[in-house]
């Protein structure tokens, strides 16, 4: 700063040096993607709505877009590969493909590929459905065919957020009139469910009896016996505070009428109760799971198919009943829903009856650890003896939770976390 | 300085920037009207957001000075990590002293390891800690072995407070080590032969210049703790929410203005914290540092005396609490790793990795390359990081107006919410910008790369800008009058003089980028770019076991890497 003497070809030594070290910044761009965007030449672009709808995907893009194999857009195939396989890439939550245990993933690509002849690619980005949600929102276009693994809360938010639709009508879908009655969650028939599940508790019979009521909960001899997970962050949590909700309503005011035949008394003031009594509230089903396996506390709430992975394990099933609270659990169906932007609709809809087929059925059942969506499944014998069932599977409709899911957790959370 | 400036822009700077400015534009138009809500909403600001809406100052300060009070989520957050910070210079000051002060064997791999707690995912420490300090865990164990009463730590905020301490100590500790093995012999010898007693000299040449560095693991501790968030809701329970749950919550149902508002309070409030500390550093000019350091007293003196044996005496008791802090968790974990669905010894977990290793499908996550992954982003990383620090901390150390502004904001990445730097460089990166009806798209090893550089490099700053601010200028001056060039002067003067800090920095920014997860997530398209900490994710699933192995195998790489960089880099000061 003092010498003006430095020369210029100095300077440029300095830029060289420094450049050396901004090299693997410059390498990022090597991590880089350009694609063409909006000017009709590919109909997977980012002008979204205005090709998927009529489910004339398939059909015409046999150009290309030029940023692969441009030369090759012979005979219409929607792929990226060089030979004439279709690609069906389905987007799904982690533990779907990738579990420690066991997962459906891998059985239903072989499987699918060997039933059909296209390719399927598993898309499993960390935030789940609200990836696609967000690329829709930012107006990136989606590189899905469709989404397994979606529920009702999850649609709610999609059509809340986006003013474009982000899933499609399934439209035709062979075995779809299969489907067990009660278990169709979505009224506008985007998402056609695959599976489902139970929410209820799960507890240690050799260090507790868990009781038969939600009104049992609040029992002295079961203080601190309960381990719940946060319904803002966790599916399990969200379920259970809505089992809550349905059996005591949100109040005088509210739009939901509790079972218990107390308009006054709430789902808050039941979970004030159920705090008072020292509930332990963690952030996910692992924390709350691992602190229940640990002893913590002998109640957890979880799947009602607890047993099933307890058997697989060798464990003492006495340590992992099922109690369903007033004989109910709080039913988590999952329904897969093709993209507006899919390449593909046709063959995602293939996928779809795939999934319904009653082997196939079967399969995800024991593989995902759930229900078969459909009344003519392939069942294993004795599965039904370790994953239960309840006698009276509750659940809250896509209309009863539109407008009012995010404003019961908010005042569940300002309760809760008030300090 | 234009290559740091482009990737700190690319990867931070504009994709946190599309986020936060979501706070003040609602739909197309500016507005404080996000903030001014937030601001006087008593279920965030407590007490405070009366003062924010209006009311009288002194009704406030009276009802905060009531036992009823409320603090808000944001009270509560600060209060949390204010005794975080406090339980981790309890716990790391007396390790920085056994480690600055006293010879003996393994003292530079246990020093090395030290970095090892910074890389652990959360979820691993709450499988530790759970088996540690829970129901039926060690600490019981033994206190029920002892004939005391047994602890009921769980879901308490004391054992938030012990994790969070489980973190930051060491980090404490290592600062405050390299502080004081930078005390300059002389200087004390000099106090005790003008008749200071061992106690006066202490305080008057010693603690000078350790306090600099115990106040900043103090500041940083503070503010790491304060954007705390998994570990909360795993040991503690969501009575004990902080600021990080509810911006996970709002992003969770995409109300990114609420969100980013939030953000932003923790933002100001951190780098506060952080601009206060650095200007308490700039404000201490201790020159010539480390010429002749102390010489370490050895752990076993041949003849005790009763002066000699009370120190020892004091740290014999801080190591049966650290062991407890710092080793009992690991190694609850390293049990849980070898432990079986029927409670026997298994190594059925590792033969999971093997297994998954050898037949697991192209689109699952397998160990072996997260491992190959974590080493290449670890190394590249801290190559793009050390130059980056190196830069930054020179622009830091100039004498200009503002420069502390200007320090404060090249700490960001320590500061700003990961939840939004996550959203951000999906929407920035993944997603792509439209340029001229081009969609620029970035993901894969190499934002990766950049991603861990960024979250890297304020460390190194930390560890080169204290010794490059203490340099002699003369030396600078003389050395560019005789004709050598601004970047001649930093490589062939400065970096020699401050390398200890270098090679400190490069170790925190390989563990940084080690433990990585949030940006890695995101960053890693497809299944080609995970590392250790997503493999861990994972695996978790209803038994511990695969993931805990996956966490022994991430425990094991990072502590090789960390004695090897050490061992490499020679003694250092510094971090």
């Amino acid at each position: 700063m003092t010498d003006e003497t430095d020369a210029a070809d100095r300077r440029r030594t300095r830029r060289r040096f420094l450049a050396i070290g901004g090299a693997a910044g410059v390498v990022g761009l090597a991590g880089c993607t350009a694609e063409r965007t909006g000017d009709g030449e590919n109909g997977g672009g980012s002008s979204a709505g205005d090709d998927g709808e009529t489910g004339d995907g398939a059909g015409d893009d046999g150009s290309d877009g030029g940023s692969d194999d441009g030369s090759d857009g012979d005979d219409g195939a929607e792929s990226d590969d060089d030979d004439d396989t279709p690609t069906l890439t389905v987007a799904t939550y982690g533990s779907f493909i990738d579990a420690p245990s066991v997962s459906p993933g891998e059985w239903l690509k072989e499987e699918f590929e060997s039933r059909v002849d296209a390719t399927l690619e598993w898309a499993t980005p960390d935030k789940e459905v609200n990836y696609y949600l967000e690329r829709a929102a930012s107006g990136a276009p989606i590189d899905a065919d469709l989404y397994v693994g979606l529920n009702t809360e999850d649609l709610v938010r999609v059509d809340e957020e986006l003013d474009d639709d982000l899933f499609v009508a399934a439209g035709d879908v062979d075995g779809a009139d299969d489907v067990r009655d009660g278990l169709l969650f979505d009224p506008f028939d985007r998402a056609v469910p695959f599976d489902t599940g139970y929410v209820s508790l799960v507890y240690d019979g050799t260090e507790t009896e868990a009781p038969e009521t939600f009104e049992g909960l609040l029992a002295d001899d079961h203080q601190g016996d309960l381990i719940a997970q946060n319904p803002g962050g966790s599916s399990t949590g969200r379920a259970f505070m809505l089992h809550t909700l349905h059996r005591f309503g949100d109040g005088p005011d509210g739009v939901v009428e509790g079972g218990d035949d107390d308009p006054d008394y709430d789902y808050l003031d039941y979970w004030a109760e159920l705090q008072a009594n020292d509930v332990r509230v963690l952030g996910s089903w692992d924390d709350a799971y691992t602190s229940w396996s640990e002893g913590e506390a002998p109640m957890v709430v979880s799947y009602s198919t607890d047993q099933v992975f307890a058997d697989m394990e060798g464990a003492n099933l006495e340590e992992h009943q099922i109690r369903f609270p007033n004989d109910q659990a709080y039913a988590t169906p999952e329904g897969m829903a093709i993209f507006a932007d899919a390449d593909t609709p046709d063959l995602a809809r293939e996928f779809m009856s795939f999934m319904l087929e009653p082997d196939v059925q079967g399969e995800i059942a024991e593989r995902n650890v759930s229900f078969p969506a459909t009344d003519d499944a392939e069942l294993p014998d004795g599965y039904a003896e370790l994953a239960q069932e309840p006698a009276d599977p509750v659940t809250f409709t896509y209309d009863q939770l539109q407008g009012s899911l995010d404003g019961w957790i908010t005042d569940w959370e300002r309760q809760f976390a008030g300090n | 300085m234009a290559a740091t400036v482009a990737v700190l822009v690319a990867v931070f700077y504009y994709p946190v920037g599309t986020v936060l400015v979501e706070s003040v534009v609602v739909d197309g138009v500016v507005t404080l009207g996000v903030f001014v809500e937030l601001l006087r909403d008593p279920f965030y600001f407590g007490e405070l957001a009366r003062l924010f809406a209006g009311e009288n100052p002194l009704a406030v300060a009276r009802a905060l000075a009531s036992p009823d009070r409320r603090l808000g989520i944001v009270g509560f957050t600060a209060y949390q990590a204010g005794l975080s910070t406090v339980a981790s210079v309890a716990l790391g000051v007396p390790a920085a002293y056994l480690l600055a002060r006293f010879e003996f064997p393994g003292r530079r791999t246990i020093r090395s390891l030290t970095i090892v707690p910074f890389v652990l995912p959360s979820i691993m420490v709450a499988v530790g800690y759970v088996a540690t300090f829970g129901r039926n865990g060690t600490l019981n164990a033994v206190l029920t072995g002892l004939g005391l009463p047994t602890v009921e730590l769980m879901f308490t905020l004391e054992a938030i407070v012990i994790a969070h301490a489980f973190y930051n100590a060491p980090l404490v500790a290592r600062v405050t080590t390299a502080a004081w093995e930078s005390v300059d012999a002389s200087a004390v010898e000099t106090a005790r032969s003008l008749g200071a007693g061992p106690v006066r000299a202490f305080v008057d040449v010693v603690a000078p210049q350790v306090y600099p560095a115990v106040l900043m693991g103090a500041a940083l501790t503070f503010v790491f703790t304060f954007g705390t968030f998994p570990i909360v809701l795993a040991l503690g329970g969501f009575e004990l929410a902080t600021v990080e749950v509810f911006i996970y919550r709002l992003v969770g149902d995409l109300n990114y203005a609420e969100a980013a508002a939030l953000a932003v309070v923790e933002l100001v409030i951190s780098l506060s914290v952080l601009a206060a500390y650095l200007r308490y550093e700039a404000a201490q000019t201790v020159t010539s540092r480390g010429i002749r350091p102390l010489p370490r007293r050895s752990l076993f003196p041949p003849a005790p005396t009763v002066r000699e044996l009370l120190p020892r005496l004091g740290l014999a008791v801080y190591v049966v609490v650290a062991a407890l802090v710092f080793l009992a968790p690991i190694a609850s974990m390293l049990l849980a790793s070898v432990t079986g669905g029927d409670g026997g010894l298994t190594l059925d977990h590792y033969r999971f990795l093997l297994e998954r290793q050898r037949t697991g499908a192209a689109f699952q996550v397998r160990p072996w390359p997260a491992v190959r992954n974590s080493l290449v982003f670890a190394a590249a990383s801290a190559l793009v990081a050390l130059p980056m620090g190196v830069i930054v901390a020179v622009a830091t150390t100039r004498q200009y107006r503002g420069r502390t502004l200007v320090a404060a904001v090249a700490m960001a990445p320590f500061a700003v919410s990961g939840i939004l730097v996550g959203l951000g460089l999906l929407r920035g990166l993944v997603f792509g910008v439209e340029v001229a009806g081009w969609r620029i798209a970035v993901a894969g090893s190499a934002a990766v790369v950049a991603a861990h550089a960024v979250a890297g490099y304020p460390f190194v700053v930390r560890t080169v800008a204290p010794g490059l601010e203490s340099l002699d200028r003369s030396l600078v001056e003389s050395a560019r009058s005789l004709g050598a060039s601004r970047a001649r002067v930093l490589r062939d003067v400065e970096l020699p003089l401050v390398w200890p800090g270098v090679v400190a920095g490069a170790a925190f920014a390989v563990a940084i980028s080690m433990g990585e997860f949030t940006a890695t997530v995101v960053l890693a398209a497809g299944a080609d770019a995970y590392t250790m900490p997503v493999a861990i994710e994972r695996f978790i699933g209803r038994r511990l076991g695969p993931a805990t192995a996956m966490g022994v195998v991430l425990l094991v790489v990072t502590g090789l890497s960390f004695v090897v960089i050490e061992r490499l880099g020679g003694e250092y000061r510094g971090l």
